[in-house]
């Protein structure tokens, strides 16, 4: 048993991209290489190589298994086993394989190899890569596979995330005429221990945050906030900090938007995790006082 | 936290936002009118977006894209938003020609809702558009946890 290596590389891209493909059974495969012998020498002008059994080589690659060796073992190893008779073709592989700065494809059995579909594979799996990222992004989406009801999940997210936004800056708008609040932020993310000597209630630290390294940008926020002549209420901050960590979208009082503004929002038909919770905020806000009655927004 | 995060930058960014925006307003006792509610809360997200937008300069598309929106708002420069939109038109159908070649057709339609929804996503094609909507999203998530603490800690004290 043989194993061959190819190393892929494309040139055209900003970031290279190196594809090692082992195959390790390469005795089963051997047999269905064979059709792609007469393809290929057409190819020959294209210096395109086609391959099969990507999908083993992705779960290889996915194990770990990150062998990119020179170009010189494929020549060795694999021809002779698999070519019958096309030397002039495996000539033409030697020299391709010779030649690192080309695309190294191989095409699955049954399927076209010249060079538009090629590269045309090679769009689509960079497309199904960046699917599988925002799946990771989007939570909720473990289930759904399929581009098209990938999409729409990250559609409505999208739109609820910018919706979020709009209703955030909206409450921060009718909460907060009062200039005491930034200094909390900045604690939630960063300690300083050097700001203590301004803020004597500063020890009540969340013990979690006591490990980030001192953040010198602070100054500016410094500056500002001693302009406005604010007075830090500390104390509360170590609960507003704990909620936040836990419920990031939390409402327990009641907004001052009126009904009219949510109709758009609840088109959302929530089926994710994030969806309950965004639901439970708008069920909030219904039930909650409205003080602003004559409020209509556009969203 | 790295001091020079995407979060850190758009924290700062947008806390001075804000207490732009608070000192302008007159600290009312009563509760203030909704149109003068509607106006901060303008000024708010057109501060949280800016800050975002800023934080990331012009590395990304979708940012380049939100903040050339934001400067060009003012009804003054209505040549240069023709300008725009007929480059964007251009350059979409081009991308959409192409895109629309391949066999995924049955993509496009959401992509085309993407597009808008991502901002400066007219003119991609699906690929680009998805990395971009990968760190849009991550940049949106930042945005509402920043807002969010913000939201909370205002409301306590």
């Amino acid at each position: 048993m043989h194993a061959r290596s190819w190393t892929c590389q494309t040139g055209r891209k900003s970031h290279p991209r190196v594809r090692p493909w082992v195959k390790e059974k390469m005795s089963s495969a051997v047999g269905r290489e064979s059709f792609k012998k007469r393809k290929v020498e057409k190819l020959q002008n294209s210096k395109v190589v086609a391959e099969d059994d990507s999908k083993r080589i992705k779960a290889n690659e996915e194990e770990g298994e990150s062998k990119i060796t020179g170009p010189n073992t494929n020549k060795s190893s694999n021809k002779k086993k698999e070519t019958s008779g096309d030397t002039s073709k495996e000539n033409s592989k030697v020299s391709d394989v010779q030649k690192p700065d080309y695309i190294h494809v191989r095409a699955r059995r049954g399927q076209a190899t010249d060079s538009h579909s090629l590269a045309e594979r090679v769009r689509r799996e960079k497309i199904s890569e960046r699917m599988k990222y925002l799946q990771d992004l989007v939570p909720g989406c473990n289930k759904i596979t399929g581009k098209a009801g990938m999409l729409d999940e990250i559609i409505n997210y999208v739109q609820s995330l910018q919706r979020q936004v709009e209703f955030l800056s909206m409450k921060l708008a009718t909460v907060n005429p009062r200039l005491d609040f930034n200094i909390d932020n900045l604690y939630a993310k960063e300690v300083f221990p050097s700001c203590t000597t301004n803020f004597p209630t500063v020890g009540n630290m969340p013990p979690e945050l006591a490990n980030h390294p001192p953040y010198v940008h602070f100054n500016p926020i410094q500056q500002v906030v001693s302009d406005c002549g604010v007075e830090m209420g500390i104390n509360s901050s170590d609960m507003a900090l704990r909620r936040t960590i836990s419920a990031p979208v939390s409402i327990p009082d009641a907004s001052f938007l009126d009904t009219s503004c949510f109709t758009g929002m609840q088109q959302i038909q929530p089926s994710a995790t994030w969806d309950v919770e965004l639901q439970s905020l708008y069920n909030v806000a219904f039930t909650g006082s409205i003080e602003a009655s004559g409020l209509k927004m556009e969203m | 936290m790295n001091p020079s995060s995407l979060k850190s930058r758009f924290t700062t960014r947008f806390l001075r936002a804000l207490t732009k925006i608070n000192a302008h307003k007159p600290i009312s006792s009563s509760s203030p009118g909704p149109g003068e509610i509607f106006q901060r809360y303008r000024r708010i997200k057109v501060a949280a977006d800016k800050s975002m937008a800023y934080s990331v300069r012009s590395r990304r598309t979708w940012s380049r894209a939100t903040l050339w929106r934001l400067r060009t708002r003012s009804p003054r420069s209505r040549l240069a938003t023709h300008a725009r939109r007929s480059w964007v038109k251009t350059r979409s159908t081009r991308a959409a020609s192409h895109g629309k070649e391949k066999k995924e057709d049955g993509g496009t339609v959401e992509a085309e809702e993407l597009r808008e929804l991502v901002p400066g996503g007219e003119a991609m094609d699906l690929c680009n558009l998805l990395d971009e909507t990968a760190h849009y999203i991550k940049c949106l998530t930042t945005q509402l946890d920043i807002l969010d603490r913000q939201e909370c800690t205002s409301r306590e004290l």
